[in-house]
């Protein structure tokens, strides 16, 4: 966790922080925060503050895949206008640039893509995190779900919670027996003012599993038109 | 997807594809939307180039973008109208089967009940059966015995004893005495109090001191 050779901001577009509306903790401040510490005990509260700054910074800008080298295109966001200017068919946007959350460049430290991954397993014991997974079953960038890949779920809420929120708003709207789009869950008129509007489609498909097996829900259809029936 | 033991039915299957179709709609309205507002930026830049002929051609593409998109308006409104046809129809078949098992059970239970004619004679029998308990609780009802009306004599003549008792024990009692009680005496004592008095006042109170 070593300071990087100073880079001056004049020379990167992104100097300005994006996330003024976010506060960053007091130790994002401390040069120490980015250098792994040796000691055991204070390794572990390091790991802890950075795995609650993570799933702070996530939860504020609504980010469910966080890249770990900071790509903004691998990050997958809901931002209100995103998906209307882009036209795109789902709710993934490029996010933040996500490099500020382990790159301060105030104190210019920055957090190495080792300890990162440290901080993500931290997560990920914890069932806040997930590598991204292709179809295939090894992660995204390879290495498979404990070596790790470049993108990560982050469960700023488990599909667990996001499945009782669903379950709650289908029980408030009186949904049981309905057919809905997956698409209509995250993109409709209908779930306008709802938690989950505009979550990340393949979140929900996890959270909607989770009430298969509850036996709450069934899934159906082709993978280009899901639907979902509650029971 | 989903479970093995299926509780999807073809209505199911139609209904989301229905709601599939209005998807796209959606989502190619979107598109469209996106692409007149592209074209209505064009050609603020080319007029501001002076290009006029090609901001021109971009605000007639920009119209017929908008024709399509009131296309697609109509045929979303198509759409959601057959969809909501299909959801309430769906409803309707289940108010109906509701209908046809309440009627089957209440067939069941007059069937048990043996019909309108059976019901009939059976009211008959019960009318018959209070009429005929009616009278004989007249008859038995109507007539004491000697013998009965021997034991409410004797139980009279006790009453009558009873109460001649209590009278005779009221009238032992000592009468009141009619002399007036001597008022004045001690209204006065109490104003002039005799010395005995006075001197046990004065040794109380030495006795406190």
């Amino acid at each position: 966790m070593s300071a990087p050779p100073p880079r001056s901001t004049a020379e990167d577009p992104n100097a300005t922080s994006s996330s003024s509306s976010f506060t960053f903790p007091p130790e994002y401040s401390f040069p120490p925060f980015f250098t792994r510490q040796t000691n055991l005990t204070t390794h572990h509260a390091q790991l802890t503050k950075w795995a609650s700054l993570v799933l702070a910074y996530c939860r504020h800008h609504r980010i469910f895949k966080l890249s770990l080298s900071g790509d903004p295109t691998t990050t997958t966001t809901t931002s209100s206008s995103s998906s209307e200017t882009t036209g795109g068919d789902g709710g993934e946007a490029a996010g933040p640039d996500t490099t500020e959350l382990f790159y301060n460049r105030r104190i210019n430290r920055r957090l190495s893509l080792a300890d990162i991954r440290e901080v993500i397993d931290f997560l990920r014991r914890d069932g806040r995190a997930e590598y991204v997974t292709t179809a295939k079953g090894g992660s995204a960038e390879g290495g498979g779900s404990g070596g790790g890949g470049d993108v990560a779920w982050i469960y700023w809420r488990t599909p667990e919670e996001w499945a009782s929120l669903v379950e709650g708003w289908v029980d408030a709207t009186g949904q049981r027996g309905s057919v809905l789009t997956v698409y209509e869950l995250v993109e409709g008129e209908g779930t306008r003012g709802s938690e989950f509007h505009g979550l990340d489609q393949e979140l929900l498909l996890k959270a909607l599993n989770v009430l298969v097996k509850r036996g709450k829900a069934q899934i159906f259809g082709h993978e280009d038109s899901l639907g979902v029936k509650f029971f | 997807m989903g479970n093995s033991s299926s509780r999807i039915t073809a209505q199911d299957q139609a209904i989301l594809d229905l709601k599939t179709q209005r998807d796209k709609l959606h989502q190619y309205q979107r598109r469209i939307t996106h692409l007149t507002d592209r074209e209505t930026q064009a050609a603020r830049q080319l007029l501001a180039r002076g290009d006029k002929p090609r901001a021109l051609l971009a605000l007639r593409r920009k119209k017929y973008q908008e024709s399509l998109l009131a296309k697609t308006d109509a045929q979303l409104e198509q759409l959601e109208k057959l969809t909501a046809s299909v959801e309430f129809a769906l409803i309707q078949k289940d108010v109906l089967f509701g209908l046809q098992q309440g009627t089957n059970v209440l067939k069941e239970i007059q069937a048990e009940m043996g019909g309108i004619e059976n019901v009939e004679k059976l009211m008959g029998e019960t009318a018959e059966a209070i009429a005929y308990q009616q009278e004989v609780s007249e008859i038995i009802g109507g007539r004491i015995s000697v013998q009965e009306e021997e034991e409410v004599e004797d139980e009279l003549a006790a009453l009558e004893a009873e109460v001649a008792k209590k009278e005779a024990a009221v009238q032992r009692l000592p009468s009141v005495p009619d002399t007036q009680l001597p008022v004045q005496k001690v209204a006065e004592e109490e104003r002039h109090p005799r010395p005995a008095a006075k001197k046990a006042q004065a040794e109380r109170q030495a006795m406190l001191a």
